[in-house]
This record gives structure tokens, sequence and C-alpha cells, in this order.
């Protein structure tokens, strides 16, 4: 089988610079990190110098996520062997345990580490995860709010409790976690086009409203943003179509609900040039945002 | 007054001024190296990781709450601020200044510090002041008055000399802090060897990180947070994004990247 070198020709040291890449950028992309990572250890492993640890780390992870848990067992051995006590080490044993199913196992490990460190978030984390991974959903966010009440400035941990919240239906909690997301990232146009859609599916004129605000908010920041787009022509014409607004309020949600449907027209010549294919999906938008007008006037 | 009125012997330069200088960093690279070794970890308790982190979450609300709408603003402020049980008002943590006396790993901490800085310091000064004396080292480049003298000129007592020229003792101390810059270069920027950092550490530690900082924190944060105002950022955004056409450019890109590199 081809080795990843020769098949892309690049050099051992571009393979560890895109490694570099995958793991600041927090790519979760495995079985890529499998196929580069795995020869990069097998075949130049000296070369590496003290980076190679941090490359096991990353490869065991990809290793759990491909279930390539021969990979992933020969990465922790090395780690073992050469951090003996640490806490980042045993977190890994732990994942693999949780890989392995063994969640007792895995729940017992962790709360060693707690007992040693009771500041570690790691462990308590994996802990959470554990929660999710057997589907106990009430626990897990009741854990997960613990969590936050002792560290409010984690957001990796807010993202996920917002997610939680979402797949059990509590919107209006789930906005709160995004709004601690949107104040700690205020450029991030994704938080904003994701906390619009918990409002727009709250429902109710207000929510309606605080959506179009925050798709347009969204928009402001990445201009690109087409399910913001989209977004913004809904909240608007719903707006506009509902029988308890005045009628200054229907006439300046009709006129963004316009606007919002020339862009999204632009955008979509602007794909649709040349190919034939791309003709047809314009003649459909066109044909979906007339039909919304109609039901809307 | 360029003129040089002594001429010195050149094996001074050689056995004497670049030793002190090579003794001095060598020196300082092993105190680096001894200060690693003799680290303690600072271990913090899980109260003051979530103090440190409500305060950072309370100067954001007051920072960047004008992103969220005006009701969340209100609730996290009131959750906060609230006279009775807002969070700034409850809480209090229990005051224990850590005098030097009473808290162990602050007493350790403190010898060692003297130790790998102060003690080898003054051990290595006074050997050099005992190996080398009793001649001139080197002059220093501007004019210094005669107050300088018993200080700079050791173990020379010539009462007509020029203040400029000093003895190996004050070379020495020169050099000390001198070379931080190159330890910098070759240590790294946070290296044990460097002596005026640590001294200023010292100087200040006394006056930070204390638990009762923590009480003052939270009434400084509870002020700040009662004066802030929301004044929401997305009140005419529909206006502002409509004044003119999406930017589009760039969105369909004709290359896709295909596999790893």
């Amino acid at each position: 089988m081809a080795t990843v070198s020769e098949l892309y020709d690049v050099t051992w040291e571009e393979m560890r610079d895109k490694l570099r890449k995958w793991r600041e950028e927090n790519y979760r992309n495995s079985e890529q990190i499998v196929d580069v990572g795995e020869e990069l250890i097998n075949e130049h492993a000296s070369k590496l110098g003290d980076d190679v640890w941090i490359i096991y780390e990353q490869v065991m992870i990809a290793a759990l996520d491909c279930s390539r848990d021969d990979l992933a067992w020969t990465c922790l051995q090395e780690l073992k062997r050469q951090f003996p006590d640490s806490h980042r080490v045993k977190r890994l044993a732990g994942m693999r345990l949780e890989a392995l199913e063994r969640y007792e196992d895995a729940n017992k490990l962790y709360d060693s580490i707690l007992q040693d460190d009771a500041t570690n978030t790691a462990a308590r984390k994996r802990k959470i995860a554990i929660l999710k991974a057997q589907g106990k959903n009430t626990e897990a966010i009741r854990e997960l709010n613990e969590y936050l009440e002792q560290f409010v400035g984690d957001q990796e941990a807010w993202h996920e409790l917002s997610e939680l919240y979402i797949n059990e239906h509590d919107y209006a909690k789930a906005a709160f976690c995004l709004e601690e997301l949107m104040m700690t990232n205020p450029h991030n146009h994704l938080y904003c086009e994701q906390y619009a859609e918990v409002k727009y599916t709250q429902g109710g004129l207000d929510n309606l409203e605080l959506s179009r605000k925050y798709f347009a908010q969204a928009l402001k920041l990445n201009n690109r943003n087409m399910r913001a787009l989209f977004g913004l022509y809904m909240s608007a014409s719903h707006i506009a179509a509902s029988p308890k607004v005045s009628a200054k309020v229907k006439k300046d949600n009709v006129k963004y609900a316009a606007w919002a449907g020339a862009q999204i027209n632009r955008a979509y010549q602007l794909a649709g040039r040349g190919t034939k294919e791309n003709k047809c999906s314009v003649k459909a938008v066109e044909e979906m945002l007339e039909s919304m007008q109609i039901t809307m006037s | 007054m360029a003129e040089p009125e002594l001429l010195l012997d050149s094996n001074i330069r050689l056995w004497v001024v670049l030793p002190i200088v090579f003794i001095t960093f060598l020196v300082g690279v092993i105190r680096h190296y001894v200060s690693i070794l003799l680290q303690s970890d600072k271990k913090l308790t899980l109260e003051q990781v979530s103090d440190s982190q409500v305060l950072i979450r309370s100067r954001i609300l007051r920072e960047n709450g004008k992103y969220i709408p005006k009701q969340s603003f209100l609730m996290r402020k009131f959750y906060f601020n609230n006279q009775e049980d807002g969070f700034f008002k409850k809480t209090k943590r229990k005051v224990v200044p850590p005098s030097p006396m009473t808290d162990p790993s602050m007493l350790t901490d403190m010898m060692k510090g003297n130790v790998t800085n102060v003690l080898p310091m003054i051990l290595i000064g006074g050997w050099i002041n005992w190996t080398f004396s009793g001649f001139v080292t080197t002059k220093v480049p501007f004019p210094l008055t005669l107050r300088f003298k018993p200080m700079l000129q050791q173990g020379i007592e010539l009462l007509s000399l020029d203040a400029s020229w000093v003895s190996s003792a004050s070379w020495y101390f020169l050099n000390v802090f001198g070379l931080r810059s190159m330890y910098s270069l070759i240590l790294g920027q946070d290296n044990g060897a460097d002596q005026s950092r640590i001294m200023q550490e010292q100087m200040s530690g006394a006056a930070m990180a204390m638990p009762a900082d923590t009480n003052k924190a939270f009434k400084a944060e509870w002020e700040a947070l009662e004066l802030t105002d929301h004044q929401w950022a997305l009140e005419s955004i529909e206006e502002e994004l409509m004044s003119k056409e999406l930017d589009l450019s760039g969105m369909f890109s004709r290359e896709l990247p295909t596999g790893i590199f």
C-alpha cells in the first residue's frame, strides 16, 4: 500500500507541519490524521525530537475515533513510558477505556485524577462525556451545569450545554448558553446565527424580531453566510405575515424580506453562471421566493 | 578629556576581564537550571480558579454586554449585583493573608529564592574581590564624581586616581546586570538567571495574589457593573446591513482542495 509521502510526494517536515496545523485549528479529520501520523511515527520518530509526544497524543485520539485500537494502544504505551505520572496521559488512558465501553473503569480512573487534583477540568469533562455516551442526557446536563458553576469561563462547555439543551428542546436555556458564547466571541458570526436559529425555533413575535436582528448581525459579520441570509428572509417574512403586527412593522419587514430575497437571487446568479444544472437551481430559488411572497400578502 | 592617562597591561584584559565575564555568565546559566530543579508546583485551589473566572465573566459582561438582548443583560446584572443575594454581594471569601511565617510554602519559596540568587552573588562577588584585588581593571567611558571612588575602587588606595577607573568587583557587578539580555537570548524569556526581575518580583510579591484581594476585587467589579448601562449594538442593524449590497466575492471559487496536501 502506498504511503502518504509517496501518494502526495511530501517530505516528513511537511507532514509534521500539516499535523501541527490540524492540531492548532482543532480539526477532527481523524482518518487523515491517522494516515499521516502513523507513517510519521513509524518511519520518522527519531527525527521529530520532542514533537513526537504531542503527535502521539494527537494520533491516539484520532485512532480511537477510527477504531484503530492497536495504534491507540502503542501510542498510549509510548506516552506512559515517557510520562509515567502524568494526569494528561491518565486522561488518554481513560479515553481508551471509554472507547472500549468500559465506562465504570474509566470513571474510576477519572475519579482518581480528581482526587489528586480537584481543578483538573479535563477529567471532569470526560466524565460528562461518559454520561452523554451512555445516553443519560438529563444527568449530563445536571453535571455540566455544576461544572459550569465552578468554571464559568469554559467556552467549549457552554457550547456543549447549549447543544444538550437543544436536544432536550429547552430552547430558552440553550439561548442563555449561546448568549454567553456571543459575549465572549462577539465577532464570531456562527454563534450569532445559531442564537438566531434558536430564537426562531422558540417562536412568538418578540423572538422572531430578535432572530431577525441576529441573522442580520451574522450577515454583517460575514456577508457570505447563506444560512443567515435565508434565516433573515424567513424571519422577516413570518413577521410580515403575522396578523398581529402594526402596518408600519409589516411594511418594514416586507422591505427586509424583499432585500434578502434579492440578495439570495444574486448569490444564486453568481453560482449559476454557466452550467445548465445551476441554471435550474436558480429558477427553483426564484419560484420558491415568489411562492413565499404570495402566502405573505 | 579623551587621552588615555593610564596604560593597562594587556594581560589584565586576558586574565581578568574575560574570565570575569565567563564566570558571571556560567554562574547565571547554572542558577537558571538549579532554579528549574528546585521549582515547586504552585497548586491553585478550586475556589481561586473559580473566582478568577467569575471576575473575567463579569468583565466580559461589562464590555460586550451590548451584543446580547437587553433582557439577558439585565438578568445577568441582577444575578451579580442584586442587593440581597447577588453573587458579588453574597460571596465573602475567607481572608487569610499569607504571611511568611504561617504559610510554609511561601517560606520555602523565599528561602529558595534567596539561596539561588542572593547567596551566589555575594559569594562570587567576595571571591572576585579577594582574587582580583589591588589593581585597576577597566575604565568606564563616562566621567564619575569622586564620591564613587570608595565604592568602585575597592582594593586600590590611590587618592589621585580618576573615579572612572574601576576595580574588578565593580566589573563583576556590571556584568551581572549587563548579561541579563544575553540570558533572555540564550535561555528564553522566563529564565531563572534574571536577577533584577527576581528582585522586582520579591518587592511586588508581597503585594499581589493575596486572598483579601478577592473580596476587594469583587467589590470593585460590583461597582463597575452598577455603572454599566446596556446600549444594544443591534438597534439599527437592518438599516446598516441593507444600506449596501452584500459582498459575495470569493464565495464560489473554482478550486476545491482535494486530498490532504
